[in-house]
């Protein structure tokens, strides 16, 4: 019966997102079913934890889990109807040649190595107390987080004040299973992997031209050792790597659509940047700079209110949240003093630690192999292309890391440095995707993108 | 923790961590049920060596699994503990529980070793 459950947990998971995402590309005509299927997952998820905290107000137990349920397949039924109406086709593109089945056999075999290696370990200590504890005291709460649990002072360990886009994806399948299974929930972290390896395969080949080079860098993901091993890894239940998928996705449509201009681009950016913040803090910074670099591609393009009315749905995320803390009167603890000019002043002599830090860390080579070089190597060409989309994606890269990397200037820890040391691996990680799409681009020939700087250079 | 792909446990993460760090089998149901024979109410203090991660996860694990009492940890910089129990109003607390801290000397007779490294101390008996 609990298999039973985690099935229906995972199917209805992803009919919501399915829904959604049929709904989006109905008008397309041909839509991509693995495209689909990888955005079923990650829209699928945010949307069944945005449900459950919203339904969670109102109502709890069988009747949350009906409700949700029903919402689910309303969607499923709604997207499917918009599919036929505007008699949209679906297709599943297959390798064409030999290295292409090749490459996209290592990706596959990647990411069943990843599902097997995710049941062998436990979760990780983030994991266990940030993450899952909330959906275990919610699941023995009828689905709803208790409010003493924000009251608890003694576990403010557990961050009451984190965002609850994995924690509530990890109650839903406790809800279908009828317990809180700490060993099948393991399943959706190799899941948000098996989403993100395609669709990086995909946007990169989209955004290049190139099919084998986006299969090529979706085979070499899972080489980064963070990725699929501790800090923050796939198998250890951290969000980072799922952050980092929702931030590849955004990145990736605001680029398509600024390149081919399609309205089910831009929506699908809208969806993946407002579940930044639904994942993790730091996904309002990831935010931020999505915001900034769609500014700049949209005035470029002459399209800013399109755009400015497509990060809305991210705005109104971020504050739901942001009120509802208030509310319950949890005020996000923080490991950082709020900046200010003058504690900048006094905290600059920090910067070369920092810097010092920031190198070792990208150069370890136990985390990263040789990830960072070949990053480092691509964004340089990126930056030196004058093609606007590649000096974007260069700067999706380098902003969330230096920005990440300012912030320690603020720290409130005894010891900064070892603040630094501790979290930076992890933060890392949500850039990581981003990166291997920055790769998949420098090695993409020169004149396969649309616009470039010349005109404007004369 | 990487091991063989299972065992399927329901608090298969819980289990694991209280097994290796206090030899504890089938920690998330046995240190609940010592813990619901403390009463219903009162908080549990939890004191933790700092900067010794394995005794602060430690800490953290026994207030989860504490849910949903009342818990508060403290960390304790020295080897004893004497100064943080001078400032703990028996009144309000169930029990006191030392992660991998060595109780003080009065306590000794009144304590519960659970595993290799938690110590319970209920606290009628534990009154500083």
């Amino acid at each position: 019966m609990i298999l039973v459950g985690l099935g229906a947990a995972i199917l209805t998971i992803f009919a919501a997102g399915f829904g959604v995402t049929l709904s989006i590309f109905a008008r397309t005509n041909r839509f991509n079913l693995v495209e689909c299927a990888c955005l079923s997952w990650l829209l699928g998820s945010g949307i069944i934890s945005l449900l459950l905290w919203i339904g969670g107000t109102f109502c709890s137990g069988l009747v949350l889990q009906a409700v949700v349920t029903i919402a689910c397949l309303v969607l499923a039924i709604f997207g499917w109807r918009e599919k036929q109406k505007a008699a949209a086709r679906s297709h599943f593109s297959t390798p064409k040649n030999l290295v292409e089945w090749v490459l996209a056999t290592i990706v596959a075999v990647e990411a069943a190595i990843l599902f097997f290696v995710a049941f062998k370990h436990t979760l990780g200590w983030d994991g266990l107390l940030n993450w899952e504890i909330k959906a275990r005291y919610a699941f023995f709460n009828g689905g709803v987080i208790p409010a003493s649990y924000y009251s608890s002072a003694g576990r403010a360990f557990s961050h009451p004040e984190y965002p609850l886009g994995i924690p509530f994806t990890e109650l839903w399948l406790y809800l279908w299973m009828g317990e809180p299974n700490q060993f099948w929930v393991k399943i959706i972290f190799p899941l948000f992997y098996g989403a993100c390896a395609p669709l990086l395969a995909i946007l990169t080949a989209r955004l290049s031209g190139k099919r084998w080079l986006g299969l090529l860098v979706a085979s070499l993901f899972a080489f980064v050792p963070s990725v699929s091993a501790s800090p923050g890894g796939i198998v250890v239940g951290y969000v980072d790597v799922p952050l980092g998928v929702f931030y590849l996705a955004a990145l990736g449509y605001l680029l398509c659509w600024f390149k081919d201009n399609a309205r089910s681009s831009l929506i699908v950016f809208a969806a993946c940047a407002a579940l930044l913040p639904w994942i993790k803090t730091e996904g309002v910074i990831l935010f931020l700079v999505l915001v900034l670099l769609g500014v700049s591609l949209s005035v470029i393009k002459h399209r800013t209110t399109q755009f400015l009315v497509s990060i809305l749905p991210g705005v109104i995320v971020l504050l739901a949240w942001r009120v509802y803390l208030k509310l319950i009167h949890v005020w996000p603890h923080s490991d950082f003093s709020p900046p200010g000019l003058g504690l900048l002043r006094h905290n600059l002599g920090r910067l070369l630690d920092i810097a010092g830090i920031l190198l070792s860390e990208l150069s370890e080579p136990a985390h990263w192999s040789i990830f960072w070089l070949l990053a480092a190597v691509a964004v340089v060409y990126l930056l030196a292309s004058r093609k606007f989309e590649k000096i974007a994606v260069a700067f999706a890269v380098l902003l969330p890391i230096v920005l990440y990397s300012l912030i320690y200037l603020f720290s409130t820890w005894p010891s900064y440095t070892a603040h630094m040391t501790s979290s930076l691996p992890r933060l890392l990680l949500h850039v990581t995707p981003a990166a291997w799409l920055a790769i998949g681009l420098a090695l993409s020939p020169p004149g396969a993108q649309t616009k470039t700087l010349e005109p404007k250079l004369g | 923790m990487e091991n063989q792909v299972g065992p399927i446990e329901v608090n298969r993460s819980i289990d694991a961590y209280l097994r290796v760090l206090t030899r504890i089998e089938n920690g998330s149901e046995k240190l609940p049920e010592v813990f619901q024979r403390l009463g219903r109410t009162g908080r549990l203090i939890i004191f933790t060596r700092d900067e010794n991660a394995q005794s602060e996860f430690l800490g953290m694990m026994v207030g989860y699994v504490s849910w949903p009492r009342e818990v508060q940890l403290i960390k304790v910089s020295t080897p004893t503990v004497e100064k943080e129990l001078a400032g703990v109003d028996p009144a309000s607390i169930a029990g006191l529980v030392f992660c991998s801290v060595n109780p003080p000397a009065q306590l000794v007779g009144q304590r519960h070793r659970l595993g290799s490294s938690i110590v319970l101390v209920p606290v009628p008996e534990a009154a500083p």
